[in-house]
């Protein structure tokens, strides 16, 4: 009797349709998938222990290179962390500059995500419409910090240089061509049925698992948990916006690409009251040249547009922190991957992986 | 309608093909940078140099290195200040940590070179080369 066997493909860390240099040990039945497993560490840089040897300010580069595509949400972590360990206050400026700026991060990250969702797909146009939008966003980062990606423009204490009345112009007029953005996006690709047919009703995540793989961010509210750090632990001056949290309620691909598309409009949202709002005044609080913290330790989590990243930082009361923990949301979400897989078409997991939306730097870490 | 939102995406990338072009030609055509862009190499002011090697701790990742000479007048200045951009994370901690504002960015984003050995320059030479012109 002819007997058969399951079938072990390796994706990545050099596919295509691989984030970055994530690699998948897929087991297949046929074309159906039994079992994959993530296998990580290709990016791995160490950057918790080259923290140690580092200065606080100096820590403060290496986040940018954690999410890479999200490096203001980092700076803010790390920063909103030590700031908490030392005691230091920031000035009200500085909160509002921190806001715009990580929800203008927020709205280019996800543009990576629909992005690289429809490439990988095979819609190779509709990538090349998120990322010419996206590049509105790096100019506006290059004109209030000079760096596109790692920005390293959040500093402990407040932001690094003042706003100019250019960035804020520049950033109504991205924030007014919003709607109009995400209409064309709509008639371009989210009404289309093959596109619709790829997503719906695929790798669903109830929210008992997305609760049980304690996943965060846009992947758990699109399994129908409202779980945001922006509302249940607001930091910053995130409690004086008026905004949604919006929520899926399958938890499919297709929730998780609509829950990322409603994000960009809220965080739209966010940025308008804010610039409405924005006090004059000073941008950066009184930090000491040589920064030692208090003995002791520190949790301090935002809501990174992949989720709750976390940075527990431990002071011995020297110049260098004596041990820091990153809380990644990627490593974390990563992990439910075998679940959403199971029993898909192999074409099906890469929609899977995109809609997931890892980042190696982060991790890897 | 199955098909309608295909047709709908058709009408949008037509709209295009004829609409505005978004990009540009490189190399032939350069995007300026902005005024507070960062990258390339660290023009360093000789004169201006105090030698405090300030820069070089302020950096988190060893990229660069002064070699200071003490003078008669017991005044320090820079004879070798060599910056490695293949180690620089163009994270401006150096230029924030310069008391005498001596070092600037030169703006020049073409940085890729063919050795690994092209990515370390001296940026005292490179300020005397520029005097002498």
């Amino acid at each position: 009797m002819a007997q058969t066997e399951h079938y072990i493909l390796n994706m990545g860390p050099q596919h295509p349709s691989t984030h970055g240099v994530l690699r998948v040990k897929v087991e297949l039945d046929g074309e159906r998938i039994v079992h994959c497993t993530p296998v990580m560490g290709y990016l791995h840089r160490g950057i918790e222990k080259l923290m140690e040897s580092r200065t606080y300010t100096q820590c403060v580069p290496f986040t940018d290179r954690l999410d890479y595509v999200s490096s203001m949400n980092n700076n803010w972590a790390f920063c909103g962390a030590v700031e908490k360990l030392a005691g230091i206050e920031v000035p009200e400026r500085a909160e509002y500059i921190r806001v715009i700026c990580a929800e203008l991060n927020r709205i280019a990250s996800h543009q990576v995500f629909i992005g690289s969702l429809l490439i990988d797909l095979g819609a190779a146009t509709g990538m090349i419409y998120a990322f010419r939008d996206r590049e509105k966003v790096l100019d506006l980062f290059n004109i209030i910090c000079g760096a596109r990606m790692t920005c390293h423009y959040i500093r402990i204490g407040g932001v690094i240089k003042d706003a100019q009345d250019e960035f804020l112009k520049e950033t109504q007029k991205f924030v007014d061509y919003v709607p109009q953005m995400l209409q064309e996006y709509d008639n371009l690709f989210t009404g289309n049925e093959i596109f619709m047919e790829r997503l719906k009703g695929t790798s669903i995540i109830t929210k008992e698992d997305a609760l049980r793989f304690n996943m965060s961010g846009p992947n758990i509210r699109a399994s129908g948990h409202e779980y945001d750090i922006r509302k249940i632990d607001s930091y910053g001056v995130y409690d004086r916006f008026d905004f949604q949290v919006p929520t899926g309620t399958k938890g499919d691909n297709w929730d998780r690409y609509r829950i990322r598309f409603e994000e960009i409009r809220e965080s739209a949202r966010i940025i308008q009251q804010a610039l409405d709002s924005i006090p004059a005044g000073p941008y950066m609080a009184k930090v000491p040249k040589v920064l030692k913290p208090a003995k002791g330790d520190v949790y301090h989590r935002v809501e990174n547009t992949r989720g709750e990243l976390g940075f527990y930082i431990v002071s011995d009361g020297t110049t260098k922190p004596y041990r820091v923990h990153i809380h990644r949301p990627s490593f974390i979400n990563l992990q439910a991957l075998d679940t959403m897989c199971k029993g898909l078409l192999l074409a099906d997991a890469v929609a899977a992986y995109a809609t997931v939306d890892p980042l190696m730097g982060e991790v890897d870490c | 309608m199955w098909g309608k939102g295909l047709i709908e995406g058709m009408r949008v990338t037509w709209k295009h093909f004829w609409g505005k072009k978004e990009t540009v030609y490189y190399p032939e055509e350069k995007l300026p940078m902005t005024e507070r862009f960062r990258g390339g190499h660290l023009v360093l002011d000789e004169k201006k140099c105090i030698g405090c090697k300030l820069c070089a701790m302020g950096c988190p990742n060893a990229a660069i290195e002064v070699t200071v000479e003490v003078d008669e007048n017991k005044k320090r200045h820079p004879v070798k200040y060599v910056h490695d951009l293949g180690r620089c994370l163009y994270c401006d901690l150096c230029i924030e940590a310069c008391p005498s504002k001596c070092i600037s960015w030169d703006k020049n984003y073409e940085a890729a070179s063919y050795f690994k050995e092209d990515m370390k320059y001296d940026a005292v030479a490179e300020c005397r080369g520029r005097e002498k012109q």
